[in-house]
């Protein structure tokens, strides 16, 4: 941009992008490549740019998704990583990270952490769990789920007017949440010994169950997988269309075509792998796991909120820049405690679905709040989120639990006796460094970030 | 102070007369030239938010009257000396976590850098296994510890990565290797047909003889006394600026009080049955470690450039202060205060078992809220080891009391999370109201 500003065009894009392509990287490796190219082979050289320049997006992560998967296949005894049978339990296991993760990147982008989010999503699940209770509250299984999140994001929005109105660092202050919040889970609980479960042969409490543990039906999976990408791909080319007739510029029609076949290859995939039978041949087990729609319902709204809305827009000027952003009339506070606010309540469905996942049980040994919490940096960092704030996407948290849920299951397969249990805190431990290696590199080598 | 611009010796004169700014940021003993024109001193710096320790003993004096009408058992001799005992850990974790926060960054790995050190020097000294001396086993405890320091510190100081991520993933790291350490389930050092176990487990459990303890703090006391009036008389003679002799003595008597009341405490006999008594050998370990680290950050070049790149990084580089190697060494050394306190650490649990090295995690909470509580500065460049001590009385204190009236743990926790929190928005606060600091 700096380089020629005569020719470049004042505000919008339009004619004069043909500039930025040909001209300084620096532009290049700023603009997505999608607005800039015209053509298929435009837009590849564009995202080369991107990549040179350490903008890399998603393509480390599913790189060493695939790295992980093939590693493993290979060292796991009788090769079983990659049976359909264990790649559903690795979705239902990675979820939790998943949505921890992307709860996770929406107070990462604004340059904070939150230290809490385990702690807080197990709060959650025991208090959905004990509404719903029988012989107790009874509440029907959309209200305690709603009572969870609400209750979760008012913990997360005391934690960031901490953060926000005293500027205490949210380091600290979460990590004093993720202490206070751990006594409390026991509490809630009722001490450290006591467990709450559902009952799968309540209706209401069934439904909690089936979030992780019901399957759809391999018929419907197939109607539901069309819907989703007939729909996905009408709204893609009818944006592009719709940009195109406004004169901006938009992703060549052959860009938009790829990637609705690639949707439509992945969406496939998943459903087939789900639909083969992993039960035994007296009792067939198929379908696609709830939680999976579940999941894309969450990562669709998080990405809509943060790419498409002002909200959005305002988290990344602050990541970006806070004083610039202040000085542009963002009101930093209100952004901010809304941002743990809604990172608490999405972490709170996280834990919903971690006691689902745990066959609706739900004790002090569910899950060690520290570890979660570790965890869950790890996969948004692993995933591509910047620490350091403004970069970052929901897609980034999806993909990175993947592969935090991949190796977690990984090592598990493999009979190391004695070496199991420490390996569960060295690799994501290793991950977890090497990603935050990358991302220093990376802003290093990068053009823009400092 | 502001009245006698005319008595104060050249030079001081402008610093004296000059606004409350500049009475805020000079220390008192600097200034004044009476006891009574340091308090007054003192007392501005407090209005000013520069309030030291003041705040923290005021919290001791609380959590004592407190939990004394709570339960009277909590200043019985038998009582205090389980609570120095029990805050030793603290103390040492949070004198680590404080080479850290002087500098702006944070250690989250002091708790699990304690739980490997406590792994390794309980491994070397089994009879069964590696069979090491017990001191051999401690020095390479403490270089295992200080290496672990090394490359995190590394990691922060080179490549600038932030130290909470860095010590994030560290504690992970380690958990894991830890374990690995550990090998079985379980690793004991109770057995007292070995010299090398018994040596271990008498850091903790053991005590100087009474008669040894007094002897200990009359040396101690007459040479800390010594010290510190030669130090004045020099100063005197040279023409600096001098506390008065007033101050001088006072200091030397209130050691020398506190001193003797922690010798007549330990020297009473605290077990049920036969004697237990006598100062235990970690309160000079932990008074050893204070005085060193006081020594290194007060009075050592390396200790003012820690608090130089603390107050402002940028201008600490541009003033020629080496950063990275600086950062490094801090590392190094939280990393070696914390191998100390997993020597200590094996020798107060005696048996170590996986979960405790997992709760050895927790400890890290404690510490970074026993060295904020203490006084030190989350922002870096504010802070003295001796925070570290007294906050670590303070959550020694509270865990303490809160046990003795049979409060479960997790409302422990609740309480010192508060505490941690209360401590930060102090700190925060205290910042905002100090004149010259952002």
């Amino acid at each position: 941009m700096t380089a020629n500003p005569g020719e470049t065009p004042s505000g919008t894009a339009g004619a004069g992008t043909a500039d930025l392509t040909l001209d300084a990287k620096v532009a290049a490796a700023e603009v997505p490549p999608a607005l800039v190219a015209q053509s298929l082979s435009q837009y590849l050289k564009a995202s080369w740019l991107r990549i040179r320049s350490g903008n890399s997006g998603v393509l480390p992560v599913i790189l060493a998704i695939v790295i992980v998967a093939v590693v493993f296949e290979i060292i796991t005894p009788e090769h079983a990583y990659l049976r359909p049978s264990n790649l559903v339990y690795i979705f239902g296991l990675s979820t939790v990270y998943m949505v921890l993760a992307m709860a996770e990147t929406l107070v990462l982008l604004l340059a904070e952490v939150d230290l809490s989010v385990g702690a807080v999503a197990l709060i959650g699940g025991t208090i959905a769990f004990k509404l719903v209770q029988q012989p107790g509250p009874n509440w029907p299984w959309w209200a305690a789920i709603l009572a969870a999140l609400a209750i979760c994001g008012a913990i997360g929005a005391a934690q960031g007017a901490l953060t926000a109105l005293l500027r205490i660092p949210s380091f600290v202050v979460t990590l004093a949440g993720f202490l206070l919040f751990s006594g409390i889970l026991i509490v809630i609980l009722g001490g450290a010994d006591s467990t709450v479960s559902l009952d799968t042969t309540v209706p209401n409490q069934n439904i909690i169950y089936d979030m992780v543990q019901g399957l759809i039906p391999p018929v419907v999976g197939w109607i539901i997988l069309a819907l989703v990408v007939v729909i996905a791909g009408v709204v893609m080319v009818w944006r592009a269309a719709s940009r195109r007739r406004r004169g901006l510029t938009a992703p060549p029609l052959s860009v938009v075509a790829i990637r609705i076949a690639l949707l439509a290859i992945v969406g496939a995939a998943v459903v087939i792998i789900c639909s083969v039978n992993r039960g035994s041949s007296l009792k067939s087990v198929t379908g696609i796991p709830w939680v999976i729609p579940i999941v894309l319902v969450v990562l669709g709204a998080w990405t809509l909120v943060l790419q498409r809305t002002r909200y959005g827009r305002y988290i990344y000027a602050i990541g970006g820049n806070p004083e610039a952003a202040r000085r542009a009339g963002v009101s930093l506070p209100a952004i901010r405690i809304w941002a743990f606010a809604l990172c608490s309540a999405t972490a709170a469905l996280g834990g919903i679905l971690l006691g689902a996942f745990f066959y609706g049980q739900y004790s002090s040994n569910t899950a060690d709040p520290g570890q979660l919490v570790l965890y869950t940096v790890a996969a948004a960092v692993i995933g591509g989120v910047s620490l350091f704030g403004g970069r970052g996407k929901a897609v980034h948290g999806v993909l990175g639990g993947l592969l935090i849920g991949g190796i977690a299951f990984g090592v598990s397969l493999l009979s190391l006796g004695s070496l199991s249990t420490p390996l569960q805190y060295i690799l994501p431990g290793g991950v977890l460094l090497v990603a935050v290696l990358i991302d220093v590199v990376s802003r290093r080598g990068s053009v823009s970030g400092v | 102070m502001t009245a006698h611009q005319g008595e104060t010796p050249a030079g001081v004169v402008d610093l004296t007369a000059a606004p409350e700014a500049a009475a805020v940021d000079v220390p008192p003993e600097l200034l004044a030239q009476s006891l009574s024109q340091y308090l007054r001193a003192s007392w501005l710096r407090v209005r000013g938010g520069n309030s030291g320790v003041l705040p923290v003993v005021l919290g001791l004096v609380v959590v004592a009257v407190g939990f004394q009408i709570a339960n009277s058992k909590f200043l019985s001799a038998q009582n205090l000396v389980n609570l120095f005992e029990q805050s030793t850990v603290y103390m040492l974790l949070a004198m680590a976590e404080i080479f850290a926060l002087l500098l702006g960054e944070i250690d989250l790995s002091v708790g699990l850098v304690m739980g490997l050190g406590s792994v390794v020097v309980a491994e070397l000294v089994q009879p069964t296994g590696a069979n090491w001396p017990w001191w051999a086993a401690i020095i390479v405890t403490l270089l295992a510890c200080a290496a672990v320091g090394a490359i995190q510190g590394t990691l922060v100081a080179r490549l600038r990565m932030p130290s909470f991520i860095v010590t994030l993933g560290g504690l992970l790291i380690l958990e894991g290797v830890s374990i690995i350490v550990l090998g079985g389930s379980l690793v004991s050092i109770g057995n007292s047909q070995y010299r090398n176990e018994v040596a271990l487990y008498d850091i903790f459990y053991g005590s100087f003889s009474p008669v040894v303890g007094w002897i200990l703090l009359a040396v101690l006391v007459g040479a800390a006394g010594t010290g510190l009036w030669l130090q004045d008389a020099r100063k005197r003679r040279r023409g600096l600026e001098t506390a008065p002799r007033s101050l001088t003595v006072m200091k030397i008597v209130i050691m020398a009080v506190a001193g003797a009341g922690l010798v007549a405490v330990c020297n009473v006999n605290r077990a049920h049955f036969g004697t237990i008594e006598g100062v235990p050998f970690i309160i000079p370990i932990v008074l050893i470690v204070l005085g060193a680290c006081t020594l290194l950050l007060q009075r050592t070049r390396f200790g003012r450039y820690v608090y130089a790149i603390g107050g402002n990084a940028e201008a600490a580089r541009r003033a020629g202060v080496r950063l990275a190697s600086i950062r490094t060494w801090c590392f190094v050394l939280a990393g070696l205060i914390s191998g100390i306190a997993g020597v200590l650490f094996a020798s107060w649990q005696v048996s170590l078992t996986t979960n405790i090295i997992k709760a050895s995690n927790s400890y890290v909470l404690l510490a970074v809220a026993a060295a904020v509580i203490g006084g030190t500065s989350l922002f870096g460049g504010r802070g003295k080891t001796i925070h570290g001590v007294l906050g670590g009385l303070v959550i020694g204190g509270i865990y303490n009391g809160l046990y003795l009236l049979g409060v479960s743990s997790q409302w422990i926790d609740v309480v010192v999370a508060g505490v941690l929190l209360a401590a930060a928005i102090i700190d925060v606060l205290s910042r905002r109201g100090a004149p010259g600091r952002a």
